[in-house]
């Protein structure tokens, strides 16, 4: 019942809720980028770093480093800290700190069979994937010639199953099939976890709407502006999209009949939590549209964190983690690239 | 009596038809010099901004997504091939010239008209273009729809190389294909460049060695 979980939240989510609003506090701070942003090579990246929280996890790796050394390294930190309190979880937080995850499973399926496709080697594939997303018979995956053959010989036994029942057909798998394999799985993996988080109900389902609905339009936006000029159809466009959020479900039709960027902007503008988004864009422009969607994404997460007793702090502790990541790959690739005039191009401050 | 010298005919500024032409060697080699140089200073801020945008890319759709493991290693005809000819009917008839035929797939003609089209892709953003396809309909020009049937091929094959990063790609990671192809062809501009400083150079080096012999 809303409103009561201070009575009994803490019994078996407390420990875990202490750890994780204790790694928040370890998260970079704007002065920490400031420091980042200002480093000529990526070695000076690494003696900054080495005073935060990735420092045990960069300090072993000889020089030169390269930008991808230092994203794995500090995704370790994150995958890490998660199975720490996976481990410690117990029922219904465990399977909501799965959750999590399938996103990262659904990447890593879509990059084996694609790189499988280009005749790549299996080994190089595994080595590519993310660590929260792999389980144990992904390796399998190069067999499968269709989607049938993917679901029956590996994905049966894997969480993904249940999100296989719309795309599963025998045609042989392509550029095109693979793309809508991918977006169809993610489209079933919100919605369900969607339903979880309702059905655990109290502040974890009201967090979770909001923030699970934001991730769902976000998804439709990109997958309208990404798709403009290509072959998929307006309706194949439509069952792209996912069945709840705001946008659902008449923001969602005009988005399927959207040509240009300047359409996106007229079909969003209605909304008003995504006025504010596209007012700072000028028009025709869509190369600030991923700063801009993320800088709402971090203001949403870090709300999650003033509120008590409700899972939504681990899945924004995650998020924002990845989003450090990212912030930490542009630096490093604008350091390495010497272009530090763009460094503030796609960093987005969390504090 | 005045004596007129018929051997060497001398022009109103004092220079004969020999230094003339000696002297339009030197500035065609320099001409050609500056302009070599500043096609590698292109091809540097083009090569920048690509990488750039690639990064961009990546930042964007997921490391996942755009990686090196992506690339399709089957056997396929490559979307674009290099023509070399040897200019024919001409002095310096040694000297080779090289020809991007991009996007093979499709027709001769369509590919040439495809290059016109992409340069003009790179002053513009590859959504405003596609977004602009209506405006090409309300055109009535033989012109205009001829560069209408190239948009199409030329635009699919944009799509086909880049597929193998899925079919649904960032406008960041189109950005970054423009700049490489931009970068591509101001490649072949640098080779042709080069090859006419060369040329230059020789007919250079050679009015100075037939100088040295008359001395």
């Amino acid at each position: 019942m809303y409103g009561f979980e201070a009575m009994t939240f803490n019994i078996h989510g407390g420990y875990l809720e202490a750890i994780v609003r204790g790694h928040r506090a370890g998260l970079l701070t704007a002065a920490d980028y400031n420091n980042l942003c200002q480093c000529e090579t990526l070695d000076d990246m690494k003696m900054h770093l080495s005073a935060t929280e990735y420092g045990p996890y960069l300090q072993n790796e000889p020089s030169p480093l390269h930008t991808t050394t230092i994203v794995e390294k500090c995704t370790l930190k994150l995958v890490d800290e998660y199975k720490h309190m996976l481990c410690q979880a117990t029922e219904p937080l465990s399977t909501f700190l799965e959750y999590i995850t399938y996103g990262h499973m659904i990447d890593n399926v879509v990059l084996i069979v694609t790189g499988t496709l280009h005749e790549r080697d299996v080994q190089e594939l595994l080595e590519k994937c993310h660590p929260l997303g792999m389980f144990d018979s992904i390796a399998t995956l190069a067999v499968a010639q269709n989607m049938r053959e993917l679901y029956r010989l590996v994905l049966v036994d894997t969480p993904l199953a249940p999100y296989f029942s719309e795309c599963i057909t025998s045609e042989d798998l392509d550029d095109m099939n693979i793309e809508i394999m991918r977006n169809t799985l993610y489209k079933a993996y919100l919605e369900d976890f969607y339903k979880f988080c309702q059905k655990l109900g109290g502040a974890t389902a009201e967090i979770m709407s909001d923030l699970l609905a934001f991730e769902a339009d976000r998804r439709a936006v990109n997958i309208t502006i990404n798709s403009i000029g290509t072959e998929l159809t307006r309706d194949d466009r439509r069952k792209l999209y996912s069945n709840f959020g705001l946008l659902y479900p008449y923001g969602h039709e005009e988005l399927a009949v959207c040509e240009d960027i300047d359409q996106v902007r007229g079909a969003m503008e209605k909304y008003p939590p995504y006025q504010s988004i596209f007012s700072k864009l000028s028009y025709g422009e869509s190369q600030m549209l991923d700063k801009a969607f993320y800088e709402e994404e971090v203001k949403r997460l870090c709300l999650a964190f003033e509120q008590q007793f409700h899972y939504g702090v681990f899945f924004a502790y995650m998020r924002l983690r990845e989003q450090e990541i990212r912030n930490l790959m542009w630096i490093s690739e604008c350091v390495a690239q010497n272009q530090k005039s763009r460094v503030h191009d796609s960093v987005v401050f969390i504090f | 009596m005045e004596v007129v010298d018929h051997e060497t005919p001398s022009l109103e500024n004092g220079q004969t038809d020999k230094e003339v032409e000696e002297n339009a060697n030197v500035l065609q080699f320099m001409d050609s010099m500056d302009a070599y140089l500043t096609l590698i200073h292109s091809l540097s801020s083009t090569l920048r901004r690509g990488w750039l945008e690639l990064a961009s890319a990546r930042h964007s759709m997921g490391a996942s997504r755009v990686n090196t493991v992506l690339l399709d290693h089957t056997s396929h005809p490559a979307a674009t091939s290099l023509l070399v000819t040897q200019d024919e009917g001409k002095v310096d008839s040694g000297k080779p010239h090289f020809t991007l035929c991009k996007w093979a797939s499709s027709s001769n003609e369509n590919s040439l008209l495809g290059e016109k089209q992409s340069s003009q892709d790179k002053l513009h953003p590859q959504l405003r273009h596609r977004g602009s396809t209506e405006l090409y309909e309300e055109k009535t020009s033989s012109e205009n729809k001829a560069s209408r049937e190239v948009d199409d091929p030329v635009q699919k094959e944009r799509s086909k190389s880049l597929s193998m990063f899925g079919t649904l790609v960032s406008p960041k990671l189109r950005a970054a294909q423009l700049s490489f192809e931009a970068a591509l062809e101001t490649l072949v501009e640098i080779a042709n460049m080069r090859s006419e400083m060369l040329c230059a150079f020789d007919q250079v080096n050679m009015k100075l060695a037939g100088r040295k012999d008359e001395k």
